[in-house]
């Protein structure tokens, strides 16, 4: 029960878009049509779900203050949680790498409609972010930070899918020249932040 | 009527292309059409002849809206008399209100109109009659005592963000109606909510024991359901108190009969879809009897009636005039299932789960309205699929 509140909790009450901004400009830039969106939102969720839980480990098990007791007694005073950063990103970027492997074998027109952007993701803060808050807030078990992973990423796909959608549909408006593009994309997303809106507060 | 056309006649070149005030057609013709038929005809292409046109189908709109606004001001005017305990008859209770609901309406078309007549003078599109519809609609789902100056700020931000950025009447991806209560939900919160705001107060004193709370803001303060009441201290509201309506709220959404008798000109004239319309009563009844059944005990808001639950705060006139726009909506005729049952679904969810919000009416529409294309998109995808194996298995 606690694992289900806490994946509803990281789709719609923390989304990472739109309770947090995170990973705005992959959101921006490939959000012109909804096939596309839907491989990029599906790379991030694999890449959150698979990161997260390693980097709990990691953080568990090397980075923590007197997490490498179980090698030694004689560690129980080393904290190496100031590399965190470097470490986070080192498993994201190799995860990065792998993705981008698997995609540009089987999905070649996927890969070529991304382009930079998906080893870009690399660098994509709604991941690191993650990794960060899962730190952060201190969740328990791997399992807990599977779910979160898992959870931030869909609500990270909702976001992307969504505004495509949209942005499909206003191609045929008369918006104004000055905001084509990414102008009204920002309009768009801050209205649907607004929309968001509806699930702040509810506790879980 | 003769000397008007003589009088556009006249007036009409100097507005053509090259006249002296050619900028100023888009707002000189939103006037001649305003005032008369005029009598152009398309020279090529397809001729449909429909005498259904975009300022017809508003118009009925705004019939459609009128039981409830008559409605509304005479329960403004009602509620008031009551709180300083005097006695009225109707036509003083409709005047009082009356005289309380206009300045909205007017602030709300001056505001509105006129942001929309300045970017057609600028872009030189021409003026389509959107906003006389969400123009009267924002005065009904106010309270009746929001500052006229946060009236007109939301009004302003609705209009350019909401609608002119997106290109103007029929290119807005939010109902700026919505937008512009969101705005003064979440800017100006301590009047929207709270239990000052929605009765009129003056100088005088109000009657004791007298408390102004919507029946939606006294389930959330933990007031059993068999002792809601209305503005007037300790008089019950029954089922059939609720569908009249005559108890605190925004100006327009308390009466369901005048909703309803709304609903009926929209479903007959065919403006509205009446598949969104059951959808969200469909979805907001279900998920009040899945409430009703997981509700803790004190819990008053989720143990309230699942069916009463439709007749109270915005529900009724978000799907009757709201969740039904026709620009906002999903378009396609699965998708405004699926988009009505989840607004309904979403609202009461919403009511019952956050205590920030009593009313999830709003959120749940805009909630919807922006992942609206997305659902059509999902419905003609599984379209083309369907019948692409269809294809396949015929051919084989």
């Amino acid at each position: 029960m606690d694992l289900l509140n806490l994946f509803v909790k990281s789709i719609f009450i923390d989304n990472m878009v739109f309770a947090f901004f995170l990973g705005m400009c992959s959101f921006i830039a490939v959000s012109k049509n909804v096939s596309t969106a839907a491989g990029l939102g599906l790379a991030v969720t694999f890449v959150l779900t698979v990161t997260v839980p390693i980097d709990y480990m990691l953080d568990k098990y090397v980075l923590q203050a007197g997490a490498l007791t179980w090698l030694s007694d004689s560690f129980a005073d080393v904290d190496l949680s100031f590399l965190s950063f470097i470490i986070f990103i080192a498993v994201i970027a190799s995860f990065v790498q792998l993705v981008e492997m698997v995609v540009e074998k089987f999905a070649p027109a996927l890969y070529s409609s991304l382009g930079i952007f998906l080893p870009l993701i690399a660098v994509n803060c709604a991941i690191l972010g993650a990794s960060l808050f899962m730190q952060q807030r201190g969740y328990e078990t791997l399992g807990e930070a599977t779910v979160f992973g898992f959870g931030s990423g869909v609500g990270w796909f909702l976001a992307i899918v969504g505004i495509a959608a949209i942005n499909e549909k206003i191609k045929y408006s008369h918006v104004p020249p000055a905001l084509k593009g990414v102008g009204i994309t920002f309009i768009v997303t801050g209205l649907m932040g607004v929309a968001f809106m509806s699930f702040m507060g509810i506790k879980l | 009527m003769k000397a008007i056309e003589n009088w556009i006649q006249k007036t009409k070149p100097n507005f053509e292309k090259g006249g002296k005030y050619e900028k100023w057609l888009p707002i000189y013709e939103s006037f001649e059409t305003f005032l008369h038929v005029p009598g152009n005809v398309t020279l090529k292409g397809s001729h449909v002849r429909d005498a259904i046109d975009l300022k017809r189908a508003l118009i009925i709109v705004i019939f459609a809206l009128v039981p409830a606004l008559l409605f509304g001001m005479y329960n403004v005017g009602s509620l008031y008399y009551t709180s300083i305990g005097q006695d009225y008859t109707m036509w003083c209770a409709l005047g009082y209100g009356f005289l309380k609901v206009l300045p909205l309406i007017v602030v709300s078309y001056v505001v509105g109109l006129g942001i929309e007549f300045t970017f057609c003078y600028i872009r030189g599109h021409e003026i389509s009659e959107g906003y006389l519809v969400s123009g009267l609609i924002i005065p009904m789902i106010v309270p009746v005592d929001i500052p006229l100056w946060e009236l007109a700020i939301a009004v302003a931000f609705a209009v350019i963000i909401g609608k002119e950025a997106f290109g103007g009447t029929g290119m807005n991806i939010v109902n700026p109606a919505l937008l512009a209560r969101a705005f003064l939900f979440f800017a100006y919160p301590g009047n929207m909510s709270g239990s000052s705001v929605w009765v009129h107060s003056s100088d005088v004193a109000t009657v004791d024991g007298f408390s102004g709370e919507t029946i939606l803001g006294q389930l959330n303060a933990g007031t059993p359901v068999d002792a809601i009441h209305s503005v007037g201290a300790n008089s019950q509201l029954s089922v059939c108190d609720l569908f009249v309506g005559n108890y605190a709220g925004c100006v327009g959404e308390t009466s369901v009969i005048a909703i309803l008798i709304g609903a009926v000109i929209l479903l007959y004239t065919g403006i509205a879809s009446y598949r969104i319309m059951l959808s969200v009563f469909a979805g907001g009844f279900l998920m009040g009897l899945a409430m009703n059944a997981i509700a803790p005990e004190g819990n008053m808001v989720m143990n309230f009636p699942a069916f009463q639950h439709l007749l109270i705060g915005g529900f009724a006139f978000g799907a009757v005039f709201m969740a039904t726009d026709p620009v906002t909506a999903a378009q396609t005729n699965v998708g405004k299932w699926i988009y009505g049952f989840l607004i309904g679904a979403f609202a009461i969810l919403i009511r019952c789960l956050n205590p920030a919000y009593p009313e999830g009416m709003m959120l749940a529409i805009l909630l919807m309205n922006v992942f609206a294309p997305l659902i059509d998109h999902m419905v003609v995808q599984a379209n083309i699929k369907r019948r692409l194996k269809r294809a396949k298995v015929t051919n084989a």
